[in-house]
């Protein structure tokens, strides 16, 4: 298009300069990548050849078999898995819901106290959920539990991470209110904080229960029992039709669980 | 009922909201606050209950020293003391009624308010505070289906569901269109009349606080520089508390004649 008046043609200021900082920081990006994998020794050439060679765990896959999946043992297995999951982010979550408002200025006063739960919830955070099963399977033994112990924490750092982001953001007018009105700091929760992030909260739930689903499956690997521990047991056997079979019937269980998951966690928000 | 002597508020950044304060504020008084933003007025209304603490000087309600109290007397002066804000501090998602019953939370033990058990004077309490403002029907509506000055109703609600001996009203009408104000403004009158509650209201229009206020006090800087009845307000005096000519913007209306 040219311009109506003559020599006023309008042209938008020359583009900056990408900054050096910017050009720096791609520069050791592309570096530090090639870097790494020259010292882990990737090569293209071994990965296709190992994967051309005959190849168990991969004719396995071809030939799954779903059938055992609903032996009593791999179907009570399954159940397992669920239950954990559901025990884990019921109590990690209740758990997580106090630990998280402790940590805030307006939930806990005292400075000494705060200081401590905001300590204890960091170092919940920064154990992932493997690490919490070898912990509990070294300290109670292989089964069950550990893996219940184990979700529990994971829970709590999932939901008491969102959570505390929520209760950032909480509109803090109804808080003084309350306090103002001579309610105690834990009614002042109840009736001015829990109210606005109750929706957050329960969403997070949900999603503390889709992640621990996936991860009980990881759990049983180091012997925290659920499916983890029946794939363990095939794998084990060198039977990987059967391993295979139970891996696909999870990746059925976790996908309709977190499609119905994300569903209601959409209308909750 | 209110007695403050040599008061000072010192904020940590330095700055003083309250500046060698003395005044007292005798029982069923309506006293309104006038004074330009940052003059204090929030200090002084959030030092009665305890809110903001006094840095030094003394502070008395009912008798009581305020400046000494522990967190348990802070909350047990705070459940004789309603405060209304001018964002109307709601909770949103909460009714109405469940809004006011926050005025009743102070005689109610922890656990039971917990599970929601409110006594059933508690509840009668609340409606009765509802009806007063004319909002009892809206009970079970959530605060956020309400207009602007049905809110500040709720608001004046849960103050009056404290059953308090002072009423702490911070710009309760800023939020609001000039009727609305005015609406909010009697009833605010009407209980101070009718229940002898004391009144401690901030305002920044210049015609309503001549036209509620028995007695207006006026702070600058921190410091009281005008205290005396309604009618002795004239254009003259506010602009002593202004220390500036008066311009549209100090007046509810427009065409609002002072003194």
């Amino acid at each position: 298009m040219t311009s109506v008046v003559e020599g006023a043609v309008k042209k938008p200021p020359p583009t900056p300069r990408p900054s050096s900082f910017a050009l720096l920081g791609s520069l050791l990006a592309v570096v530090l990548t090639v870097i790494t994998a020259i010292t882990v020794e990737f090569s293209f050439a071994e990965l296709i050849e190992n994967l051309t060679r005959r190849n168990l765990v991969v004719e396995g896959l071809l030939s799954p078999d779903v059938s055992q999946v609903w032996s009593d043992r791999s179907l009570r297995a399954f159940i397992e898995t669920l239950q954990l999951a559901i025990l884990g982010t019921a109590t990690g979550g209740v758990v997580a819901l106090p630990l998280a408002m402790w940590a805030t200025d307006f939930g806990n006063p005292n400075t000494p106290l705060r200081v401590a739960v905001r300590t204890l919830n960091a170092v919940i955070r920064s154990i992932p959920d493997l690490l919490w099963a070898l912990l509990f399977v070294t300290a109670v033994g292989i089964g069950v539990l550990p893996g219940l112990l184990a979700l529990f924490f994971f829970s709590i750092a999932v939901v008491s991470k969102l959570t505390a982001d929520t209760l950032d953001g909480v509109d803090r007018g109804p808080i003084e209110a309350a306090l103002a009105s001579g309610a105690s700091v834990p009614q002042m929760l109840h009736t001015a904080v829990l109210p606005q992030i109750l929706p957050a909260y329960s969403s997070f739930l949900l999603y503390g229960f889709e992640l621990n689903l996936r991860a009980s499956a990881v759990l049983g690997l180091v012997g925290a029992g659920g499916i983890g521990a029946r794939i363990e047991f095939f794998r084990g056997r060198g039977e990987w039709s059967e391993v295979w079979g139970l891996v696909l019937m999870f990746f059925l269980v976790v996908f309709i669980v977190e499609r119905v998951s994300v569903s209601v966690r959409r209308r909750l928000i | 009922m209110i007695r403050l002597v040599d008061a000072t508020v010192e904020y940590p950044n330095g700055t003083r909201g309250l500046d060698g304060v003395s005044l007292e504020i005798e029982p069923g008084e309506f006293v309104v606050v006038v004074g330009l933003s940052g003059a204090g007025k929030s200090t002084l209304i959030r030092t009665v209950n305890g809110l903001v603490p006094i840095t030094s000087g003394e502070l008395y309600v009912d008798g009581d020293a305020v400046h000494t109290m522990t967190r348990r007397e802070l909350r047990r002066l705070r459940a004789q003391i309603g405060m209304i804000f001018q964002g109307f501090n709601l909770v949103d998602r909460a009714s109405v009624l469940d809004n006011v019953l926050v005025g009743r939370l102070h005689s109610v033990p922890t656990w039971r308010s917990l599970f929601g058990l409110y006594s059933r004077v508690d509840t009668e309490l609340a409606a009765e505070a509802l009806e007063r403002v004319g909002m009892l029907e809206r009970s079970h509506s959530r605060a956020t289906a309400l207009s602007g000055g049905q809110r500040q109703r709720v608001g004046i609600a849960r103050a009056l569901a404290q059953q308090p001996k002072v009423v702490l009203a911070d710009e309760p009408v800023a939020s609001l269109d000039p009727p609305t104000s005015h609406a909010v403004m009697q009833h605010l009158q009407q209980i101070n009349q009718n229940l002898g509650i004391t009144t401690l209201v901030n305002l920044h229009f210049l015609d309503l606080a001549v036209a509620y206020g028995q007695r207006i006090i006026g702070l600058r800087e921190g410091k009281v520089v005008f205290d005396g009845p309604g009618e002795a307000c004239t254009p003259d005096v506010f602009e002593g508390i202004y220390g500036r000519s008066l311009t549209a913007e100090d007046t509810l209306t427009d065409d609002a004649e002072l003194g």
